[in-house]
């Protein structure tokens, strides 16, 4: 292994070293938001996957929505074991995607994104309709905890242990994926996608492909959710969210494997603490500032677009360069 | 029968608030070549002014409607000089911006409403024109429908008849081309969006009366207005306007005769199909990229 | 049997008809110029035969087998691979990375195979191909340069190196003489005969005259969307009609 890699493959280690111990130092509360955070992590990453072929799409939150009411009626309903209905959720919400593809994907940029969007929000309404079998507006509760042995996964510690595992092993997936010829092939999609086509690239069938799979992963994090919470409802999975998951990556930029990651943790962290300095700001004052959260996202997103327009990564670089510039003078 | 003729009248009344919606949408695409989402913060943020001005105010309502009509404009235009100019080259930017500012005016509305139950206005207009024993119009709604035609008719004339509407078109055909006529893209492009934020404020001010006000009512205008756009051609007023009263047939007797949630999703899906089979829609020509 | 065989085709866009009725043979083996002015229909002869476009009516045969109707990609696993006019390349990836692309078809991935790392065997193969290629090209040293990088000549190069990569057996060149000045001519066309030597059959596309002259076997015209003469270049070079064709008319 090379330098660079060895030196990666070591903070890597590090970094899963001290978030297994970390939960030990924080409270419930705060355990609680490792786990979501996990989650985001995982829905941001897949998303990225389908992003290399230059397609946004809106969906990518209901696919997360059809993995958890997968895994829950599988779950609930049918008694399947949390350890195959988790896998389960994955299959079920990439063969939606996979049918899904053969109408999104006759359409590009632009009408893809409407066109995505425009299915969700079907997807959405046909959860809401559909009181069976999934529950209507008030969706499915009672959704339950996974078992293994003597371990207790009500437990958020447990539980965070559960998400970092199979989040650490889909993003080693995804990474993979990215860095084989695949991923490379994907890039080619995007870039110049007439030029794949001549050397015999079909560029459909990678387009489906990168959909299919970030489907699978999110609809992974959907299932590892509702395990959770216990409850699963279409006003989970509406536009905010999705709009979260695409701040999310503008914000920590998207052309390194990593950005997304960084623009889903300070957002995440952000966002909580947001949420805490709202809680003790309308114990004195007496307003409700968690109304103002979206408008600060608002805001964000502006400034980001307009100041920072390849996010958070790209300040590495940036610093780096301005640092070496500085020792020149 | 006493369903089905009002369903007709409903439908027309919603045919006019969809061309509305669909129209201000259309001409910013057209002009500016980007997608707006926050267009139904803008509908909502008309809708909002006639609640504070008149409800609250005591304003005439004609005249809050007015200032709503102005207000709404003004906030268009300074959407286009700060969000959408900067971001000319760079459509996704553009869109997110203005799903930033979507954000923006849904808290302010909270700010300003306060988060309580959906407001209402009570009609200005009170009394109904019953029509024998099948068909009863409040004059409000009929108000409404006579506004949105002729709104719609002075934006025809406009974009005909005139050397500023001309130049709107000429820049939605090809931008380089009106560029090096010397049309000011700048000001054709405020012009574009001011008159979009123009229609979006009526739309709000006229359905005031007539429906709940809160923050997130905008969800649905942007919806029914991609739904509208897309089936009417992405590139075409007037297949906005024909599509925006065939959708409101379709969704108004859906909803009375089944519900407004599979009007919603047969629209939306009715849209996906003719993004699949025929993406120029059902008038329009050009496709972009 | 011709290896290529255009029949009569017409291609029409929204009223303007862009090739009428054009006919012609692409022997095995040969270099196949197809020249014209500008305007007269050759790429879009070219756009029609590897499927960007589907012509109107008429057919088009490789190898005995219609190419109407198949898409672009399925048209280069048959073994017709086109380049594209005015350097097309993946600039953001080096020089090997863009004709191990080209290896798609030729070492194909498997996606389940990637990740468990059994397709050991495949991506040596398609690392194998990439680094022949290169040598034959004369751009092995150049190989982990960002493609945007290149010289003029080292990115046609690279472009015709993507298209070999496919393994095809007609090549379709679109004006790759473009741009270049006599050196780099002399290099392409050293190249181009490589490429035929090697068992790859060329229709090129070009207006660099000295190019067509020296490397092409037979010439077919073309001038406002039909046929105007086809022959060997002495032959079309003092044909009364081309002349007109390019310096009279509307050339």
């Amino acid at each position: 292994m090379s330098r660079r890699a060895l030196v990666r493959s070591a903070a890597i280690a590090a970094l899963l070293a001290a978030l297994v111990v970390l939960p030990h130092f924080l409270q419930f509360h705060h355990q609680d938001f490792l786990i979501f955070l996990g989650i985001n992590v995982l829905v941001v990453v897949s998303y990225r996957l389908m992003t290399l072929t230059g397609e946004w799409s809106l969906i990518h939150v209901v696919m997360m929505g059809v993995g958890a009411y997968a895994s829950a009626l599988l779950a609930k309903q049918l008694g399947v074991s949390f350890w195959l209905s988790m896998p389960m959720a994955g299959v079920v919400a990439a063969s939606v995607a996979a049918l899904l593809s053969f109408p999104l994907f006759r359409m590009t940029q632009f009408y893809f994104l409407i066109g995505s969007f425009a299915v969700g929000e079907a997807i959405r309404l046909a959860w809401i309709y559909f009181v069976f079998p999934f529950g209507g507006s008030s969706g499915i509760n009672n959704v339950p905890v996974p078992e293994l042995g003597g371990l207790d996964f009500f437990e958020p510690v447990t539980y965070f242990y559960l998400v970092l595992a199979v989040v650490t092993l889909s993003l080693a997936i995804l990474y993979r994926i990215e860095n084989s010829r695949i991923g490379l092939t994907l890039l080619a999609v995007h870039w110049k996608a007439p030029l794949a086509e001549s050397v015999g690239v079909d560029t459909w069938r990678y387009r489906a492909l990168a959909f299919v799979v970030a489907s699978f992963f999110v609809g992974i994090a959907g299932a590892l959710k509702v395990h959770y919470l216990g409850i699963v409802t279409p006003h989970q999975f509406g536009v905010g969210v999705m709009v979260f998951v695409l701040i999310w990556v503008i914000l920590g930029g998207y052309n390194t494997f990593f950005g997304p990651v960084i623009g889903a943790v300070v957002l995440s962290i952000l966002d909580e603490a947001i949420r805490q300095f709202n809680d003790e700001l309308s114990d004195i004052v007496n307003f409700d500032f968690a109304v103002m959260r979206p408008a600060i996202y608002g805001v964000l997103l502006i400034v980001v677009i307009m100041a920072m327009p390849r996010g958070l990564e790209s300040i590495a670089p940036n610093i780096a360069t301005w640092l070496r510039e500085r020792r020149g003078r | 029968m006493e369903l089905f003729l009002q369903s007709i009248v409903n439908s027309l009344i919603q045919g006019g608030f969809f061309a509305l919606w669909a129209v201000g949408l259309v001409l910013v695409f057209g002009v500016m070549g980007v997608v707006n989402f926050a267009h139904g913060e803008l509908v909502m943020v008309g809708a909002y002014c006639i609640w504070l001005m008149h409800a609250q105010y005591e304003t005439p309502y004609l005249v809050a409607l007015v200032l709503a009509v102005l207000v709404v404009m003004l906030l268009g235009v300074g959407m286009e000089r700060f969000l959408f100019r900067p971001k000319r080259e760079d459509v996704l930017g553009g869109l997110i911006n203005s799903i930033g500012m979507l954000f923006i005016l849904q808290v302010a509305a909270h700010v300003v409403g306060g988060t309580g139950p959906a407001k209402q206005v009570a009609p200005p207009f009170s009394g109904t024109l019953v029509l024998g024993e099948l068909l009863r119009l409040p004059y409000q709604r009929l108000f409404a429908l006579a506004v949105s035609a002729a709104a719609l008719l002075v934006l025809f004339y406009f974009l005909t008849r005139t050397r500023l509407g001309w130049s709107l078109r000429a820049v939605a055909l090809d931008r380089e081309a009106a560029a090096l006529q010397g049309i000011n893209i700048n000001r054709t492009s405020m012009i574009a969006i001011g008159v979009s934020g123009a229609l979006a404020g009526l739309a709000g001010a006229l359905m005031a009366p007539m429906t709940n006000i809160y923050p997130h009512m905008g969800h649905n205008v942007i919806i029914t207005s991609f739904i509208v756009t897309i089936v009417g051609g992405i590139g075409s007023l007037s297949g906005a306007v024909l599509a925006a009263f065939l959708y409101a047939f379709l969704h108004t007797f859906v909803t009375a005769y089944v519900s407004g949630t599979v009007a919603t999703m047969s629209g939306l899906l009715i849209m996906v199909l003719v993004l699949i089979v025929r993406p120029t829609g059902l008038v329009g020509q050009r496709v972009s990229e | 049997m011709a290896l290529l065989e255009v029949r009569n085709v017409v291609k029409r866009f929204s009223g303007l008809v862009a090739l009428n009725d054009v006919s012609f043979c692409v022997e095995a083996g040969s270099i196949h110029g197809l020249i014209g002015p500008n305007g007269a229909g050759k790429s879009t002869l070219f756009k029609n035969i590897a499927g960007f476009y589907q012509p109107n009516a008429g057919d088009i045969l490789f190898d005995g087998v219609s190419l109407r109707g198949r898409s672009p990609h399925a048209i280069a696993a048959l073994g017709v691979v086109r380049t594209f006019q005015e350097t097309t390349l993946f600039q953001e990836l080096t020089v090997r990375e863009n004709v191990l692309i080209g290896c798609h078809l030729r070492a194909r991935s498997n996606l389940f195979a990637a990740l468990l790392g059994l397709d050991r065997a495949r991506q040596g193969a398609a690392a194998g191909r990439t680094a022949e290629i290169l040598a034959f090209m004369d751009l092995a040293d150049r190989a982990e340069q960002p493609a945007a990088e290149l010289p003029l000549g080292s990115q046609r190069a690279l472009a015709i190196a993507i298209a070999l990569a496919a393994g095809p057996r007609l090549l379709l060149m679109d004006e790759p003489f473009a741009g270049m000045n006599p050196e780099e001519t002399r290099h392409m066309m050293d190249l181009t005969r490589k490429v035929v030597e090697s068992g790859i059959t060329v229709v090129l596309v070009e207006h660099d005259m000295k190019a067509v002259m020296g490397l092409c076997g037979v010439l077919t015209v073309l001038n406002f969307g039909g046929v105007l003469a086809e022959g060997s270049p002495e032959a079309i070079r003092s044909n009364p009609r081309v002349i007109e064709a390019y310096l009279g008319g509307a050339g």
